[in-house]
């Protein structure tokens, strides 16, 4: 496939492949920031990663969110995150024989928010956004009550591996990481799902009378989503060495901007994981350089909300005449029809 | 030919060459004798005519819309424009309008050429052009007159009882154009059935001031023939006091019938010009090309009759029979047509039998679906043309099954093959291809499946003659193949490819038309059938007490949580009780407000709580250190709020995005401005907070005026133009209102009510917290829905959202007395939130059956 894209013009090699950008952004970054600091080196990079794989996980799922169209987001992945972290430290209590309980539970909260938010965006026909903003704030106030009940901060050890360690210099959590990136990359492009998916998102009616069973695909997307986000949260909390209020609020701007910094088309239809990586490890890069640089917290804020406003309108343009015609409203056929 | 000429004048050459080309073909012979012109037909012949277009040229990516066409309108005359599905009709009258740009040619309105580079709608407008648009454009949001008010804004003013001036003129207009219409003027379009929008729309357009030339673009389509007439019978009136009408129609006995010239086009060119005296039905018909009826007839004629024993594969009964008296059973390898005036329930039945079916629906095996409209219903834009058809494929397959390029490749070449659709296109991009060639690519989408019913809704539809022949063909193939087709089509001609025909009415089948029984007249004849039921028992009337309930709801549940709180504490009930309580409540009261107004457009925004937390920062800081400075940021925040929506309106990225975005900006500013909570309250602001009218608090009276502020805005010309563009924005932007200029004006007064809100935070608090703002945003979303707006935009209702906002406030005071913690506030509110739109959901869900 790659090998017929090629051999058409470079422009339209780009146009269907926007990761090179987010990619190439790394590269410039990295070179930059290793010239100017002379301190910057693969090892500092891997420690970037390591950052970044977190971010990599939950993105995927915001991906596939994204992808599903009609500016369906996922607002709950904040308090999804914050929730399983604590879940995870209370269940283990710091020890490895807890850990499956722990899975459990986090794969249940996941599983439950999931389904939940699937229910009132499909059944109910609420805006996704507001769906999730409303389970996000149910469920933070599921992370108030935990924070009364979390007493220590004991981390499983073997958690502990999979989150912070590292094997050769690998860390493991680049490994998890990049399985996850290949799997969902493996899901997008070449599976049966992969393609309902982008057809829901790029045209719910057309695919709805094309026979796609559009409520099953997005309903799948949110329970991805929801699940990686838990699982995210469990690693997070493992690594960070415990839970807080709050800490998974940075995510969800970050998992917004990886999508859009990797190319995916923010109304849906097109989305690729290996743009998901690189849009997640640019986003950790500016943060990174910011701390570097010694920009006070507010203004990694405003950057990080001028990135993402400004590739949003850079990008915007470019799939405008073609979206043009699906963002209309419902044809007055549809009115007719009823009278 | 003279005829051509003299009409035509300025363009010579084409119009020459196309006569010539007709005289040709198949009009050679009697057609020269008719078209010596009689002279006197085009009258005013010294004024200059008020449209004059010569060689318009237009392409759509690989599709040639427009060729070389020349079009004039002299003063008071009507021009009949006739022409087969994907003639170019359409986009020669977007051209006229401004809505789309010539590529090439000249434009001249009442003699005066305009360059077509700047020729916009606003500029049609000035210009006395008014479009009856085929897609309906009225806001179905807004009542009659105040969509009278979005055609002629000039006479509303600023005066407060503007409503009145265009209550008037609507009445004044429906009754000059359709007596006895039985229309309210102050009923929301959304309630009137679509022959009356119809004929808003009709009346819409001919009223409007300085008009002097009114397309009417199949103005016919949705009336009767008595309303038919009527409206001929006004064109008359008005060509009389020089009033020009383009008149485009299916009907062509109608063209003849009203029009003076007739400008017939076919594949983007016009063919024919000339006086309507000199042309007749069966003439135009030929000029037009396209399908004629014995070609359509011989076809028909070539299939092999449907087998008695085919098995039977629909099944239709019940209601929708009704008038008939019987069952209806569909059998493979027939072609079943559906017609009827449009929307008389065709769609509506081709989509339940695509779906489960139901009791009076029944269909055995799969079923797959074509629609005319590929914009909306057919296309995915991002594919290949490749990808389009194969997605046909994977009807029934595992979702973790692999695809494989290769084997979809072979299985689309198949289906590309019988359609005549060039295989070495397979990896353009789908809207790289004509709209004939798009549209063999969804059918092809259909044959690679394995369906057992193909359902086509006007399949032709923007298709060219040569696309259409093989069209047909296909068809016939396709039930050959022992598959049932179910064809709906606008154009009656081509039901005569059908086996049966099944007539609709009011949303009954009212006639079965078989075999030679299927001519036009017969159905034209019996789309006027009245099914003999009231199609429209109850329920207009009873809309009417169950929206009122909706409307009462927040103002009901207000009341609610109130009385539960004076029982929990009958201090609630005392003027210091209420300060108490409601005072705090003026943020959110203004937050809603804003968040409103976005919403109001069916955006959210999700930075409205932290620009309040940011303006809360920046008036307990900036504003008490240096007022210019403080004045300065805060204003230059309300601009932001309008780039903002400009942002969103000119690169159209979700709002939602954006303001996520945004919320970071503010809370980042805020952050970098006070890193901890503190400030104080500049006094004046405190003062401006704190005083009393007799007993009554400030806070108390504030919110009062911020409601009623609200209500003025909403209920203004302004007001009605937000909600317009809430409900239909390209209809807006087709009546010539900028859409930027509306978006900018949206978010401001948004940001306006954001800053308000932000000020009070401060002024009750006397400090700041750039965190104080965030929880705000949900509970202003969750405000606006009680207060009863829809989220999808356009219905607003600014006392509702007080009232919302009020209870949401009382809600939380109310837990806090019953000893609840606020840790599990904003649960509460979110499952409050989710509650009222499931409510709403189900409630939405009973009333369209």
């Amino acid at each position: 496939m790659t090998g017929k894209a090629l051999s058409l013009n470079p422009t339209a090699w780009l146009e269907r492949n926007r990761w090179v950008w987010a990619a190439l952004g790394v590269l410039v970054l990295w070179a930059i920031l290793s010239v100017t600091t002379g301190r910057f080196t693969l090892h500092s990079l891997s420690g970037v990663a390591v950052s970044a794989s977190f971010l990599v996980i939950v993105a995927l799922g915001q991906t596939l969110v994204v992808t599903t169209g009609r500016g369906n987001i996922d607002l709950s992945i904040a308090s999804v995150m914050t929730l399983s972290a604590y879940a995870s430290i209370v269940v283990t209590a710091g020890a490895d024989a807890g850990l499956p309980l722990a899975l459990l539970t986090v794969l249940g909260i996941g599983l439950v928010t999931g389904l939940v938010n699937a229910l009132l965006v499909i059944v109910f026909r609420i805006p996704a956004i507001i769906a999730t903003l409303a389970t996000g704030y149910i469920l933070a106030t599921g992370t108030l009550v935990a924070n009364r009940w979390a007493a220590g901060f004991g981390v499983s050890p073997l958690l502990k591996t999979l989150a912070a360690g590292r094997v050769e210099g690998v860390p493991v959590m680049l490994v998890i990481a990049l399985l996850a990136v290949l799997a969902v990359g493996f899901l997008l492009q070449r599976t049966v799902y992969g393609r309902r998916l982008s057809a829901v998102g790029q045209n719910e009616r057309a695919a709805a009378l094309a026979g796609v069973n559009t409520g099953r695909i997005v309903a799948c997307a949110f329970l991805a989503s929801s699940t990686l986000a838990a699982l995210a949260g469990m690693l997070l909390g493992a690594y960070v060495g415990g839970a807080f209020l709050e800490m998974g609020q940075p995510y969800l701007l970050q998992s917004l901007g990886a999508v859009v910094l990797g190319g995916s088309l923010i109304f849906g239809g097109s989305s690729t994981a290996l743009g998901t990586l690189f849009g997640s490890l640019l986003l950790v890069l500016i943060v990174t350089t910011m701390q570097i640089a010694g920009l006070p917290p507010g203004t990694q804020d405003i950057v990080q909300g001028f990135v993402v406003i400004g590739v949003l309108a850079l990008a915007g343009g470019r799939a405008r005449g073609r979206r043009g015609a699906a963002r209309a409203p419902i044809p007055a056929a549809g009115k007719v029809a009823q009278g | 030919m003279t005829a051509v000429f003299r009409t035509a004048q300025d363009a010579p050459a084409v119009a020459g060459a196309s006569a010539h080309r007709l005289l040709d073909g198949s009009m050679t012979g009697d057609a020269t004798g008719q078209m010596t012109p009689p002279a006197a037909t085009a009258p005013q012949q010294d004024s200059p005519p008020v449209v004059r277009l010569a060689g318009i040229g237009k392409s759509f990516g690989p599709t040639r819309a427009n060729h070389q066409v020349d079009l004039v309108v002299a003063r008071g005359q009507v021009l009949g424009l006739v022409g087969g599905n994907g003639a170019g009709k359409s986009t020669l009258m977007r051209i006229l309008c401004g809505v789309h740009r010539a590529d090439e040619g000249t434009l001249a309105i009442d003699g005066v050429d305009i360059d077509p580079a700047l020729f916009d709608t606003a500029l049609a407008q000035a210009g006395g052009v008014r479009m009856v648009h085929q897609e309906l454009s009225l806001c179905d949001n807004l009542s009659v007159a105040e969509n009278f008010f979005l055609e002629s804004p000039e006479a509303a003013g600023t005066r407060p009882f503007w409503r009145r001036v265009y209550r008037a003129q609507a009445k004044a207009a429906l009754d000059a154009v359709f007596p006895d219409h039985g229309i309210s003027v102050d009923a929301p379009v959304g309630h009137l059935q679509i022959g009356q929008r119809q004929m808003v729309e009709i009346a819409r357009a001919v009223v409007a001031p300085r008009v002097r030339l009114i397309i009417l673009d199949e103005p016919t389509s949705s009336l009767g023939p008595e309303r038919s007439r009527q409206l001929r019978a006004f064109i008359r009136t008005q060509t009389a006091r020089g009033i020009s009408f383009i008149f485009i129609s299916h009907k062509l006995q109608e063209v003849v019938d009203i029009a003076d010239h007739v400008l017939v086009m076919r594949n983007g060119r016009s063919v024919w010009h000339g006086a309507c005296a000199d042309a007749t039905v069966a003439d135009l018909v030929q000029a037009m090309g396209g399908p004629t009826e014995s070609a359509m007839r011989g076809r028909r004629a070539g299939r092999a009759a449907v087998a008695a024993g085919a098995p039977a594969i629909v099944r239709l009964s019940g209601a929708l029979v009704a008038p008939l008296g019987h069952d209806l059973v569909l059998r493979a390898g027939e072609v079943v047509g559906l017609a009827g005036l449009e929307g008389s329930g065709q769609r509506d039945l081709l989509h339940r039998l695509h779906g489960r079916g139901d009791n009076d629906v029944r269909r055995t095996g799969t079923a797959s679906f074509v629609s005319g409209d590929r914009q909306k219903e057919g296309v995915f834009p991002l594919w290949s043309v490749l990808s389009n058809i194969a997605l046909g494929r994977l009807e029934g397959r595992r979702p973790l099954g692999i695809v494989s390029d290769r084997a979809e490749r072979a299985a689309a070449r198949a289906a590309a093959e019988r359609l005549k659709l060039d295989p070495d296109r397979f990896d353009s991009p789908i809207l790289d291809l004509s709209g004939g060639n798009q549209q063999k690519a969804l059918v092809a989408r259909a044959l690679v499946g394995n369906a057992g019913t193909v359902l086509f809704d006007d399949p032709t539809r923007g298709v060219d003659v040569a696309a259409k022949e093989d069209f047909y063909t296909v068809i016939a193939e396709v039930a050959r193949a022992g598959r049932l087709v179910v064809w709906h089509s606008t154009e009656d001609v081509e039901f005569l490819e059908c086996d049966r025909v099944l007539v609709f009415s009011e949303g009954r089948i009212v006639r079965e038309l078989a075999g030679a029984e299927i001519t036009e007249p017969a159905i034209v004849d019996a789309s006027f059938t009245r099914p003999g039921i009231d199609a429209r028992p109850a329920g207009a009337a009873a809309s009417g007490p169950a929206e009122r309930l909706v409307e009462l709801a927040p103002f009901a549940s207000l009341a609610f949580v109130f009385a539960m709180m004076a029982w929990v504490n009958p201090l609630t009930v005392s003027m210091f009780g209420l300060e108490l309580l409601l005072g705090p409540a003026i943020a959110l009261v203004l937050v809603a407000l804003a968040q409103m107004f976005v919403v109001g457009g069916s955006e959210i925004d999700l930075g409205v709580g932290a620009f309040a937390g940011l303006v809360n920062v920046v008036s307990a800081t900036l504003l008490v250190d240096s007022p210019l400075l403080g004045v300065a940021t805060l204003a230059f925040g309300v601009l932001a709020y309008g780039l903002i929506g400009a942002t969103i309106q000119l690169r159209r990225i979700p709002a939602i995005v954006v303001t996520l975005g945004a919320a970071f900006i503010w809370i980042g500013i805020g952050y970098t401005l006070q890193p901890t909570p503190g400030g104080s309250s500049p006094p004046w602001l405190t003062a401006a907070f704190s005083w009393y009218l007799g007993e009554v608090p400030a806070t108390l009276v504030l919110i009062a005026v911020a409601g009623l502020a609200a209500l003025a805005i909403d209920r203004s010309p302004l007001g009605v133009v937000l909600r317009g563009f809430g409900n239909n924005a390209p209809a807006m932007t087709l009546g010539g209102w900028s859409p930027l200029r509306y978006a900018v004006i949206r978010y401001m007064i948004a940001g306006l009510f954001a800053v308000a809100a932000g000020l009070s935070l401060t002024a009750i608090n006397t400090a700041s917290d750039i965190n104080a703002g965030a929880p705000f945003t949900l509970i202003s979303v969750a405000s606006v829905v009680m207060g009863g707006c829809a989220l999808l935009g356009g219905l607003i209702s600014p006392l509702g959202v007080v009232a919302g906002a009020l209870t949401l406030a009382l809600v939380g005071a109310l837990l806090g007395a019953l000893g609840v913690s606020s840790d599990y506030n904003a649960a509460v509110q979110g499952c409050l939130l989710l509650a009222m739109l499931m409510l709403r959901a189900l409630a939405d869900r009973r009333r369209p059956s």
